[in-house]
């Protein structure tokens, strides 16, 4: 057997000083309209770069009318270098911080109008401009799906929150529609905050917020629509009498928020759940009621795990053990768990964990007590927050939404007018073959936005090496991807074990790995994002394969928060190495194997951008060759565009 | 001379008389104007003419009448469609044709039950951005459908989903009338 490991002449490591990969682009069988889609995409590109270098610098957007909340809005963009100190935006006014303001605002990359432009999505939800964040009330109603999310109407950083508002046919195709709902009322004068809707047996639709009381208290109000038969559903009314919930005794009014949809219990009855924090346990209390107007708080949480700080957006619903179907938020019985999910504070972090309800104690367990709520699974191992999922009815699916804020700087954001983007919407499964986690996978009407394809069949990937894949532009890409390891059983002696077994640097290389593809790269690679596996050897001789996507080096910006977002992913026996990923612009969503581990990275390149930002297949083992089968599509524009309203 | 006399008071009273068909043509030409020069604008003539004319309001009918005759003939054409697809099923048929017509209905069951109605109710209140929307989304299930079950060696809906496609198509320029006129 080999010892010595097998090297290509020109071995390959991910430093900038050594720019050229060691193998030319790899050909690939292509349809002939390829060629015609990249030279039409180079024209429009052309255009479009020629038309955006012509316009005059945009100015940061700044506040109008006095902020209730963020005292960031009002100010000039220049002062910022002076406020070293001062709180993330959102602290202040009782919700978790949504930016990382730094010492390094003042170190801001030097970015042209073209550059940030880029960075915009083609076919990711996010509004026209300015700030977003948690995903609020999805639904589907008379033919359309409905998204509301947290919205800043005046500045591209967080504050004086109302309810944006967009529907769509097919969850893709957004239109976006006037503003749900705004901080108009003495019980949401603070902002108009998360929530959740219920759709009622009898056809009527309930929506449960947070509302921010003129005295910065968290309540929870009632809402619905003011006109049932407008299938748009854009006007709404808040009720009268609200809040319906106040904060109870021996929990802190700025520790109580985002209600959940509420399911039925055997009695009858509605529940919902609020998250809060006891002495420092993240906790899910639990509201009955049988009208949404009047709550009853239950004695008992339905579960709480110490240490895990305060949970926000918590989310509650049941998936089948026995079938992909998604089932209503009220099932219960024989093949059904649960899915407690919260979204901590502490860590910014959405966490989950699976486990068994009982309905006539209103209680949950979770399978596995060592990977509870916040200890164990993450929903999403990148930039991930807010998540809430819904049952569409339609389908019969359980479809996931997460909110993705920035890893620039609110200077950045204000300089480019936007903050924050949507993922696109995830089916939620439950794995049978692990038995143990959930499966998340873009909905199948993201393949509606598919051009033309390239394939690529056994390339080799030698150790050490990588290999350009001649695609043509690479910015807005759906691809798949499965990877064979030669020769690994023979080599498995030879993995050094790793003590700490987490996502590192892709320059770290083993006898095994890492190898993946390197999205939004330049092709001196002086810009790259390496989205990759690496097979751990623990310390008691087992393997892990890790899921990982490292940014340390994915933009030549210094004020960009770089890091490498990973977690574990089992691999079964009979299984390859596969991953899907959607590139969008300064978006990437990864998913490995069907979707056990999902990560979602922003990244903000300065050169590997338009044109230039190209895609490789990689492989850093020192000990093994790698072969990977890809199929890759241009994907299209979802044209998300406001709703064509006009009346005649 | 009296024959004479007789004969050309015949020819007066013939010449006085109102030519029925002449009287009745010139209404009729002024409503078939309105169907034709509409339909002229649309990429299917004779399915605009065919279809419009089979509806008897379609005589005294407005161009916007025409274009709600026009979205109703397509809730009619998907609804008869589904109907089909839904007879198949019942067939049961084996699995490899049952995917694909399966899917079909899923398609069709929100286009029959929200999306045309609402965009036809659109139309009613003016609504015509939203109208092309709604028609041009049931145009691209239709289509949707169709690509799905083609592979399956023919399509036995192949008539229901072009008639559709093909009707939305009509149904948009009607619709485009409408909005370049305001």
């Amino acid at each position: 057997m080999q010892n010595s490991p097998s090297h290509t002449n020109a071995p390959y490591t991910l430093l900038p000083e050594d720019p050229s990969p060691a193998r030319p682009p790899a050909s690939s069988r292509r349809p002939v309209k390829v060629f015609a889609a990249t030279a039409a995409s180079v024209v429009f590109l052309t255009s479009l770069v020629m038309l955006i270098v012509n316009q005059s610098p945009e100015t940061p957007t700044e506040s109008d009318h006095p902020p209730r909340s963020d005292p960031l809005t009002s100010r000039a963009t220049t002062s910022f270098s002076r406020d070293a100190g001062r709180l993330p935006t959102g602290v202040s006014q009782g919700v978790s911080a949504k930016s990382y303001p730094s010492v390094r605002d003042r170190l801001s990359y030097n970015w042209t109008n073209a550059m940030f432009a880029w960075q915009r999505t083609a076919f990711h939800f996010q509004p026209e401009k300015n700030w977003m964040n948690d995903p609020d009330g999805p639904l589907y109603y008379m033919g359309w799906y409905h998204l509301f999310y947290q919205y800043n109407p005046d500045s591209a950083v967080w504050g004086n929150i109302t309810w944006g508002h967009a529907v769509s046919k097919d969850l893709i195709h957004w239109l976006y529609l006037p503003l749900a709902m705004v901080p108009d009322r003495w019980f949401d004068a603070g902002g108009v905050w998360t929530g959740s809707a219920t759709l009622l047996p009898d056809g009527r639709i309930v929506i449960l917020y947070t509302g921010d009381t003129d005295e910065s208290i968290q309540v929870q109000n009632l809402a619905y629509p003011a006109n049932l038969s407008d299938p748009l559903l854009i006007e709404w009314v808040k009720y009268p009498d609200n809040p319906v919930i106040v904060p109870p005794a021996g929990i802190n009014p700025e520790e109580f928020r985002d209600p959940t949809t509420a399911w039925m219990g055997p009695d009858g009855t509605w529940r919902i759940l609020v998250g809060s924090k006891v002495d420092g346990s993240g906790i899910a209390l639990i509201y009955q009621t049988s009208n949404f107007t009047a709550f009853e708080a239950q004695p008992g949480l339905l579960h709480a795990v110490n240490g895990t700080g305060m949970w926000e957006c918590v989310d509650f619903y049941p998936v089948s053990t026995n079938s992909s179907n998604g089932l209503e938020t009220s099932v219960v019985g024989p093949g059904v768990k649960h899915v407690l999910k919260a979204s901590l504070d502490d860590l910014k972090k959405d966490y989950y964990a699976i486990g068994t309800y009982d309905p006539v104690s209103d209680t949950w367990t979770p399978d596995d007590p060592e990977a509870d709520v916040g200890m164990g699974l993450q929903v999403d191992y990148g930039r991930y927050y807010a998540s809430k999922t819904f049952f569409d009815q339609n389908t019969g699916r359980r479809i996931l939404w997460g909110w993705i804020n920035e890893t620039d700087t609110d200077y950045d954001d204000l300089a480019k007018g936007w903050a924050s983007v949507q993922t696109i919407p995830r089916v939620v499964t439950f794995d049978n073959k692990t038995g143990s986690n959930i499966l998340e996978w873009p909905v199948e009407e993201v393949e509606s936005l598919r051009l033309n394809s390239t394939e690529f069949d056994d390339i080799l990937v030698e150790a050490g090496s990588a290999v350009l894949l001649d695609i043509g532009m690479a910015t807005q890409l759906d691809i798949s991807v499965e990877f064979e390891i030669e020769g690994s059983d023979a080599l498995e002696a030879l993995e050094e074990p790793e003590a700490i077994i987490e996502c590192a640097t892709a320059q770290n290389r083993t006898t095994l790995g890492p190898f993946g593809l390197l999205v939004l790269a330049d092709k001196s690679l002086s810009e790259l994002t390496p989205i990759y596996f690496h097979i751990a050897k623990s310390t008691n001789g087992s393997l892990t394969t890790l899921f990982c996507a490292d940014e340390t080096r994915s933009s030549k910006a210094l004020e960009v928060f770089k890091k490498v977002y990973g977690g574990p992913v089992a691999v079964l026996d009979d299984e390859k190495f596969t991953m899907r990923l959607l590139v969008d612009h300064s978006i990437i969503e990864s998913f490995a194997q069907g979707g056990r581990t999902v990560i979602t990275s922003r990244i903000y390149p300065t050169e590997a951008i338009y044109g230039a930002a190209k895609l490789f297949l990689f492989n850093n083992a020192t000990g093994v060759n790698v072969t990977a089968s890809l199929e890759i599509w241009q994907m299209n524009s979802a044209f998300i565009r406001p709703f064509p309203l006009e009346e005649m | 001379m009296k024959a004479l006399v007789c004969f050309l008071l015949l020819l007066l009273l013939l010449a006085t008389l109102p030519s029925p068909t002449r009287s009745f043509e010139f209404p009729a030409r002024e409503m078939a104007d309105l169907i034709d020069q509409t339909c002229r604008l649309t990429p299917f003539y004779d399915l605009c003419i065919s279809s419009l004319r089979s509806d008897p309001e379609s005589g005294a009918a407005d161009v916007r009448g025409l274009a709600r005759i026009m979205a109703g003939s397509v809730l009619a054409t998907a609804s008869r469609t589904l109907d089909r697809i839904q007879e198949l099923l019942g067939q049961a048929p084996d699995p490899e044709t049952e995917r694909p017509l399966a899917y079909c209905a899923e398609l069709y069951i929100p286009v029959v039950k929200y999306t045309l109605p609402q965009a036809i109710e659109a139309l009613g209140k003016g609504q015509l951005g939203f109208a092309v929307y709604g028609l041009s989304d049931a145009g691209k299930e239709a289509e949707e459908c169709e690509k799905n079950l083609s592979g399956q060696g023919g399509s036995p809906v192949t008539e229901g989903n072009e008639l559709v496609r093909n009707l939305v198509d009509v149904a948009v320029a009607i619709i485009e009338i409408l909005q370049r006129s305001f």
